[in-house]
């Protein structure tokens, strides 16, 4: 009754998944009405061991997202071309990785230590979003970035906001908030080069050149086929909207805004089917998708070194305040 | 590897640090829920974990990811092996509150039985004139 | 008088603009969740003071002062009046704490005195951001006492980052051309004093964390006159990289 859960070692709480694979009927019907009267769950909850697989699969990909995601921005600190634009941008990835802190917390509670999750991370087994293996070559590329993909990245939680598990939809309502101001400051830049000089414009039509196919293709991925499996992560409402619905929803939001000041997206056949309210776009490379996917990208190396040397040069200041008794638990929410 | 765009990581020498060996276990401490008060007289609310030492720099960490935006007067750090909870599957010891309205303003509706004896001895009144 | 609080004003801004750049090349590589993000609101905090100071150069002390951006962006290092300790690459986290944890002590006291200054507008931001300062010094103490007593790899870190650190810190207090000015005027009461309180505050907390002031150094001056390490024109032709494609555009 009283819950003190200690942190396992993950092979065993591997094994422990595997074992209860054959779920519990009555269980599985008590969590699946609860799921359906719009109740949240909780991490002391009983859930089947494919929900906890695939939630914790997710939200730490996800958390892993925002701190890869700190490093094609932070190639622009130093040199941001305002003192506004300077703290937005730093305020911007600080955003960044405290939305890794947010979301490595909510996967925590799934009984995943913080420590496992960086190290699946930095060994390459465990994936991030691939929009973040693109290099940021100009000023511009920060304007369209934090315009852009942090719009991709507000359709997709806004959307999962909604999802059904009580820890990871309290991380991304905070998430969301703060979206907003990146998308906002990013749009401003956005705006700043659109309607200045000859040289800034043309710094940002090839910044968009270069960055409208990955947030099409690599937030919201290749159409999805409904498989039984999508059918059940969406009853149990892991996964809120197919792809193609958020890539709609995306072009729909997103593409008047940059079209109103005369900039073009590399897609001619980039339209709106009036009729039929759907909008109509070249396939992205699907062949290049699962290239980047496959670790292949243009920065796939360079993220993890860097990763992996933050962690190794940060490691001194860590284990100098670690402490032998510490008892560390699954945090409650 | 192609040379870094970010002029921090050109800096930084990549090649040369050494290996990763990987996280220990414990090697980013304990954890804390912090609780957020956002002006004098409200509640705390619990608002989210933070890993960190010792409870010190629990808070020191917790003003800065719980308190940079949000309106603050106050912050708690509490060790997560501190905080005892009931399980929500034993929610059920709280179902029956929604009925127990003799606890409740609600439960007492004196006001009708007022209006009623206020009718009737009208009515009396009335029959008797 | 006017000279006075210019070169007050830019000495201010200028050690703020350059630290806070040092410290903000931390974001996103820290040691740890957490101390990313503190670390990096520090960083900006130092900005916006450097921001706040100037505003006011601009608007409250030379009309001929342009505005803040010009000003940050515009100029090159022999017009800068920054120490040079604020200048020094960012080194290990160990240099970057204890950088922090000497400015910020000095900053702070710094602060304290402006807030009795004749000149109006200064004293008012220093009342303003007494509760950053205070944070930011909380902050650095308990690094510094945390680290200085940990592993010995930890001990050996901090006092390898203060040895190198202290000459330069002790070069922020080096005095300008216009300290009787200041004094006479009640605008600022003198980089002497304020050396002395500082080393009063800083001095038991370095001894309790286990550590030892280096004996004997020469302060590291010339940073308040234009005179530089080599590092300080670079920091400033990265910062600048973008504006100077067309300092006139709007960014
Ligand atoms: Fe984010
Ligand atoms: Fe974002
Ligand atoms: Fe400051």
């Amino acid at each position: 009754m009283y819950g003190n859960a200690y942190i396992e070692p993950d092979s065993e709480l591997a094994a422990k998944m595997a074992a209860s694979r054959e779920e519990d009927p009555e269980k599985l019907a008590e969590f699946e009405a609860r799921i359906a009267r719009g109740e949240k769950i909780e991490p002391d909850d009983w859930m089947p061991a494919e929900y906890r697989r695939q939630l914790l699969r997710m939200i730490e990909q996800h958390a892993h997202s925002e701190i890869i995601g700190a490093l094609p921005e932070g190639t622009w600190i130093t040199r941001a071309p305002t003192l506004r634009r300077k703290l937005a941008l730093i305020a911007k990835v600080q955003d960044e990785v405290g939305h890794g802190h947010l979301l490595y917390s909510a996967a925590e509670t799934l009984g995943k230590s913080r420590e496992a999750m960086i190290n699946d991370l930095i060994s390459g087994k465990s994936k991030y979003s691939n929009i973040f293996n693109y290099p940021a070559k100009t000023w511009a590329d920060i304007a369209v970035i934090g315009f852009l993909v942090d719009a991709g990245a507000i359709v997709n939680q806004l959307a999962n906001a909604k999802g059904s598990y009580g820890p990871y939809c309290r991380a991304l309502e905070r998430i969301c908030y703060e979206e907003s101001f990146h998308l906002k400051q990013g749009y401003d830049a956005f705006v700043a080069l659109a309607v200045g000089t000859p040289v800034q414009r043309e710094m940002l039509q090839d910044a968009l050149n270069r960055w409208w196919f990955p947030p099409m293709m690599h937030f919201f991925g290749p159409p999805d086929t409904i498989s039984v499996h999508t059918e059940k992560l969406m009853r149990w409402k892991v996964k809120m909207a197919s792809n193609e619905e958020m890539r709609q929803d995306f072009i729909e939001q997103y593409v008047p805004k940059i079209w109103e000041l005369g900039m073009t997206l590399p897609d001619p056949a980039l339209r709106k089917d009036e009729a039929t309210g759907v909008w109509e776009y070249t396939q992205p490379d699907w062949d290049e998708f699962f290239r980047v996917i496959n670790g292949d990208g243009l920065c796939n190396k360079e993220r993890l070194a860097v990763r992996r040397y933050a962690e190794e040069n940060g490691r001194w200041v860590r284990e100098a305040l670690m402490n032998p008794i510490q008892k560390r638990m699954v945090p409650y929410a | 590897m192609t040379e870094s765009l970010d002029p921090r990581i050109r800096r930084a020498d990549l090649e040369a640090s050494p290996a990763s060996s990987g996280l220990k276990q414990n090697e980013h401490w304990e954890t804390y829920a912090i609780f957020h008060q956002d002006k004098r007289g409200a509640a705390h609310e619990f608002v989210g974990i933070v890993h960190a030492p010792d409870p010190e720099l629990a808070l020191v960490f917790a003003k800065e990811q719980f308190g940079r935006r949000k309106k603050t007067v106050n912050l708690w750090a509490v060790r997560s092996s501190d905080i005892y909870t009931f399980q929500h599957e034993d929610d059920d010891m709280f179902s029956t509150v929604p009925d127990k309205n003799y606890r409740e303003a609600s439960g007492y509706p004196v006001r009708k039985r007022i209006n009623k004896y206020l009718f009737d001895q009208k009515e009396e009144e009335a029959s008797k004139a | 008088m006017n000279n006075a609080i210019k070169d007050l004003l830019f000495r201010l801004a200028d050690d703020e603009l350059v630290l806070g750049h040092r410290n903000s090349e931390w974001t996103g590589l820290g040691p740890i969740l957490e101390e990313d993000i503190a670390f990096s609101s520090i960083a900006q905090d130092q900005i916006g003071h450097a921001v706040a100071n100037y505003t006011l150069l601009h608007e409250s002390a030379a009309a001929d002062e342009p505005l803040p951006d010009a000003i940050a962006f515009g100029r090159n290092e022999k017009q800068f009046f920054s120490s040079q300790f604020t200048e020094l690459p960012i080194g290990d986290y160990a240099f970057s704490l204890i950088r922090h944890f000497l400015f910020d002590h000095a900053e702070m006291l710094r602060y304290e005195l402006l807030t009795a200054s004749s000149f109006a507008p200064l004293a008012a931001l220093a009342r303003k951001i007494k509760g950053e300062l205070k944070y930011h010094v909380l902050h650095a103490d308990l690094w510094v006492s945390k680290l200085g007593q940990g592993t010995e790899e930890s001990r050996a870190r901090m006092q390898t980052a203060l040895n190198e650190a202290w000459p330069y810190a002790l070069g922020m207090f080096e005095p300008s051309d216009y300290e009787a000015e200041l004094v006479t005027n009640g605008i600022f009461s003198g980089e002497e004093g304020l050396q002395e309180s500082w080393l009063e505050v800083v001095a038991p907390i370095i001894e309790k964390a286990g550590l030892t002031i280096p004996q004997a150094s020469e302060p590291k001056y010339g940073g308040r006159h234009g005179y530089h390490t080599e590092h300080l024109q670079p920091l400033l032709d990265e910062m600048t990289e973008v504006y100077r494609l067309d300092p006139a555009a709007i960014w």
